[in-house]
């Protein structure tokens, strides 16, 4: 007896955010990438076409990190000194995007130096973050925009007590913005409004609406997500962004990934654990519909890329 | 600079004999000047309060609030927490009294403590109350004065003097079983005699109970049937005390007289007050709202020429907590989980124990309550609004600390309580005060220029903002951009009145050379979002409540706004901000005080008792904290006007009309 699987009708769909400009758009990218346009849940072939695939940014810094875990200082090696290096090295694994965090100690110049160099380097849209100090996020962007008029980079992170800056130099050299909340549909949301409210196009905002990695909230994070989703489709247009979000930086700051030190034996090897805690918190994001996983190990980057091909597959 | 903390001695070998003193504490200000000896260790607030010294704590002593700031200009004091003080305030020798330790002999001085001046209601501006027109005193009071003919008796009836009573009170009057106080036993056979046997009665009967009616005087005279019997209705609000005198006899208010809650000193919300209350001042507590009630009761005889203890009956109305600290009853299980009142409905009480001075024999009816956070104030309150009786549906809110809803028909009735703080009555605002002389009342803010304007509650020069200055002022900054939807403060428009403060962005409203104190009066970050969280806590109380019963807001025929503090709101500014529904202005009506009223209606009428107990049993308490959907509610209330503009279609055609402006 053949069955009538049920579809859902979407009165709305996701926005399509192009990011980076190739020569002939004004900047200076090999390619852009587009995410994005979706008008039904998460791999849901049979509902709706899914337009865009979801896609992978590696996450590099300005600056060598010291509290990163030995594991990836070990498969990043000497590159992780130069963010030039480490972009190229970045692109060869197989990323789509990449991300480059500023941190602290980086004056303006320091901050459109790295940037500049990676542009350089790698073909690949860029994102660019600041430090996470509102002051010194918005003193390091300005520069970094300014300086990269026209690559539509996206800048991050916006939040709901410091985004008028950030948006007002976005909106100036054309670049996109990434709003950050706290695990929150309602204050993802406002946030959103805030930003459009200045008069950048929603076309030109991702939404990280934050998560936590496997085992340390990923569930709370996973509903935010479906929810905001939800609402988007039922055409809520303040929740029509495309996601980002950080299993990478969720993932590696968590015990079981980050050392090996004390932990049980029956945890198993050390690496091979490290990456499944990265790739299934990546993948379970990906289900709850993320557009953009920002991964930190090379390895993870080949896996996820696998398993999205096999959730694209119709 | 003063050492802030003396150095700290170890051991019992370490006390040195001045550490088990007595100290002398001299208090200086305007008008004081007073030196008490306390033992080492003594509070501040106590040294203060032994000298009979007022030091307001509106935080109940919780070191959280910093109005019990004092100036130690000799000697020192320990400070255990000096969380509100500035180092400039450290540095000139400032303490909260309430969390500093005598530990040496000082001088202290005490500030002007904000002092309230405003005119309360009284029946000098008050609009006169009409009479129930059904009332009638035969059929529906149930203290009555009864006129006795006693047979005297002689050899041949020698019936004793109590049965005789009664015997006369069952004929002429048909009360089968009566009982009467000792102390009014002990003086019946002299009253009797010295009347020869011509006596009037006062009575309480209990038609809803059948329990005996009680004596509750005996006069040795005969007095007019029309001349006035006299009852008390009460409200006992957490921030205001309203007291009525009536004539049982016509039901006609003779005054209204209202006075602020003795109790404010002690904590400015009702949880800083059982705090207060269950560590050591239960007894204080119930004193200083009694004083309250006493003071007003002697205002209102005297206007009415008449003497207390001629106040035959009382009703008091009040939120559960109010009722419980009037009485001294523990009140700790209010505010602990699962939230649950030693008592919701009072049997009635004699004034004598519980401290009313009028007739010590007169009974006191403390109205039912139905939970925690919905007490009698919002039964009596239902009942005078008439939603009981509404055959469409009505939401009425009383907006205060504690913001009280009841959604509902003559059919059904559901309730909830929702703390939406101080800030609107001008605490947790760092610029805010209660409404009283040298308020702001109001804020127009000029959209090109951000320069304001304001008015002053009396006139003069400004000393704060109160509550519905807040609310105006709020409305104003948002329509003008000085606030974006989140009540970020916009720091890069062009006007010196913004600026980056202590507290994140501020607007100046009025310069330090235009106000009483000589400091600017502004509005922080901190402020705005305090003031957020209170409507946002409102709203999302009604929205949920509406959504439980599956009741669109929509569909209410008329919100109506109780409480004292809902005369003053300015319903357009307060829809802008989103703190009422988006509704035609119509549709909201402001009642004043519903709590006194309905008290009122319950002195009078035991059928309308009777209703308020009916409307107690019948109201369906909803318990917030019990779900997420109220915090959902409320975080997307937390914006201006709310996260879905849809909801606010008159105030997004003001906000697209002003940025196409």
């Amino acid at each position: 007896m053949p069955i009538e699987i049920p579809k859902d009708k979407w009165p709305g769909s996701i926005k399509t955010v192009t990011i980076g400009a190739t020569a002939a758009e004004g900047g200076t990218r090999a390619k852009t990438i587009t995410i994005g346009g979706q008008n039904t849940m998460p791999f849901m072939h049979f509902e709706n076409p899914i337009s865009n695939t979801p896609v992978i940014a590696l996450e590099i810094k300005s600056r060598k990190p010291e509290d990163w875990s030995a594991l990836l200082a070990e498969v990043w090696g000497d590159a992780m000194d130069d963010p030039a290096r480490w972009a190229k090295m970045a692109e060869d694994s197989g990323a789509d995007l990449i991300v480059l965090a500023l941190t602290l100690e980086d004056e303006p110049a320091d901050a459109v130096a790295a940037t500049k160099a990676v542009l350089e380097a790698s073909g690949l849209p860029l994102i660019v973050w600041g430090p996470g100090q509102s002051d010194i996020d918005n003193e390091l962007l300005v520069a970094v925009a300014e300086a990269t008029k026209g690559e539509r980079l996206v800048l991050g992170l916006c939040e709901d007590s410091n985004y008028r800056t950030i948006v007002a130099t976005a909106m100036a050299n054309d670049h996109l913005v990434i709003a950050r909340t706290p695990m929150d549909v309602n204050l993802a949301k406002q946030l959103n409004i805030l930003i459009t409210d200045m008069g950048l196009p929603a076309e030109r905002i991702l939404m990280d609406p934050t998560t936590g990695a496997l085992g340390y909230g990923i569930e709370y994070g996973y509903s935010v997500m479906e929810r905001l989703r939800l609402a988007a489709l039922q055409g809520d247009g303040m929740t029509q962004l495309p996601m980002i979000v950080t299993p990478g930086f969720e993932t590696w700051k968590t015990k079981e990934a980050k050392v090996n030190e004390g932990v049980p034996a029956e945890w198993g090897d050390w690496l091979s654990r490290s990456i499944h805690w990265e790739t299934l918190t990546a993948v379970s994001l990906l289900e709850s519909g993320a557009d953009i996983v920002v991964l930190r190990h090379p390895e993870s980057v080949s896996r996820i890329k696998d398993a999205i091909s096999e959730l694209m597959m119709v | 600079m003063r050492s802030p903390c003396k150095p700290k001695t170890f051991g019992l070998q370490g006390q040195t004999k001045q550490d088990m003193a007595n100290h002398t504490i001299t208090f200086t200000g305007e008008n004081i000047n007073i030196t008490v000896t306390v033992p080492t260790g003594t509070l501040l607030a106590e040294a203060a309060q032994q000298a009979g010294v007022e030091i307001g704590q509106p935080c109940g002593g919780q070191g959280r609030c910093g109005r019990c700031a004092v100036q130690v200009t000799e000697g020192d004091v320990r400070r255990r927490s000096t969380l509100r003080l500035s180092e400039n305030a450290l540095s000139r020798g400032y303490a909260l009294a309430c969390q500093s330790v005598v530990e040496s002999s000082a001088t202290i001085f005490v500030p002007p403590q904000d002092k309230i001046e405003r005119n309360l209601t009284t029946d000098r501006i008050a609009a006169e109350i009409s009479v129930p027109t059904d009332y009638e005193y035969p059929l529906y009071q149930t203290v009555r004065r009864i006129h006795l003919e006693l047979t005297p008796p002689s050899m041949d009836d020698q019936t004793d003097d109590w049965s005789r009573l009664q015997t006369v009170l069952r004929l002429q009057s048909k009360i089968e079983y009566i009982s009467a106080p000792l102390a009014l036993l002990r003086k019946i056979g002299t009253i009797l005699r010295e009347a020869e046997w011509c006596a009037t009665a006062i009575i309480a009967t209990d038609p809803d109970n059948g329990s005996p009616a009680q004596l509750i005087d005996l006069l040795p005279t005969h007095i007019d049937e029309f001349s006035p019997l006299w009852g008390i209705a009460v409200d006992i609000g957490t921030t205001t005390v309203s007291l009525w005198l009536v004539n049982l006899i016509t039901g006609q208010v003779q005054s209204q007289v209202a006075e602020y809650n003795g109790q404010i000193a002690r904590g400015e919300d009702v949880i800083s007050r059982i705090m207060y209350a269950s560590k050591q001042g239960g007894e204080e507590m119930s004193q200083r709202v009694l004083d309250t009630i006493n003071l007003l009761l002697e205002r209102a005889c005297k206007r009415a020429k008449i003497k207390p203890h001629q106040v035959v009956k009382a009703t008091i109305a009040g939120n559960s907590t109010m009722i419980h600290l009037l009485l001294n009853i523990p009140a700790a299980s209010i505010r602990l989980s699962p939230f649950i009142t030693a008592i919701n409905q009072p049997p009635i009480l004699c004034a004598k124990e519980v401290g009313l001075n009028i007739h010590d024999n007169a009974p006191v009816d403390c109205l039912p309550g139905v939970a925690s956070y919905v007490g009698a104030d919002i039964t009596a309150g239902v009942l005078s609004s008439g939603m009981s009786m509404s055959e469409q549906i009505v939401l009425f809110l009383d907006v205060g600390t504690n913001g009280e809803i009841v959604l509902g028909n003559q059919d059904w009735l559901v309730t909830c309580a929702c703390s939406a703080g101080p800030a609107f009555e001008g605490a947790g605002v760092v610029n805010g005060m209660r409404a009283t002389t040298g308020a702001i009342e109001e804020v127009w803010i000029n959209g090109d220029t951000y320069e304001p304007g304001i008015r002053v509650i009396g006139g003069e020069k400004p000393k704060g903002v109160c509550g519905s200055g807040l609310i105006s002022l709020l409305a104003e900054m948002f329509l003008a951009g000085l606030l974006d939807k989140a009540g970020n403060i916009n720091l890069t428009l062009n006007t010196k009145r913004v600026r980056k403060g202590k507290h994140g962005g501020e607007y100046v409203i009025a310069w330090a050379e235009e106000t009483q104190h000589g400091e600017d009066i502004a509005i922080s970050h901190v402020d705005v979002d305090n003031l957020l969280r209170a409507k946002a806590a409102i709203y999302a109380g009604f929205t949920v409540l509406a959504e439980q019963v599956g009741v669109r807001l929509e569909d209410t025929a008329k919100v109506l706004i109780g409480g004292s503090f809902g005369k003053y709101i300015n319903v357009e500014k307060a829809i802008q901000i989103g703190l009422l529904p988006d509704m035609p202005w119509e549709q909201f009506e402001f009642l004043g005080n519903t709590s006194v009223r309905g008290s009122y209606y319950a002195l009078l009428d035991w059928r309308s008792r009777q209703q308020i107990k009916e409307i107690a049993s019948r109201m369906t308490y909803i318990e917030l904290s019990a779900d997420n959907t109220f915090f959902e509610a409320f975080t997307s209330a937390s914006f201006l006007p709310h996260t879905d503009l849809s909801k606010f279609p008159s105030v997004e055609a003001v906000v697209s009309n002003q940025a196409n402006n």
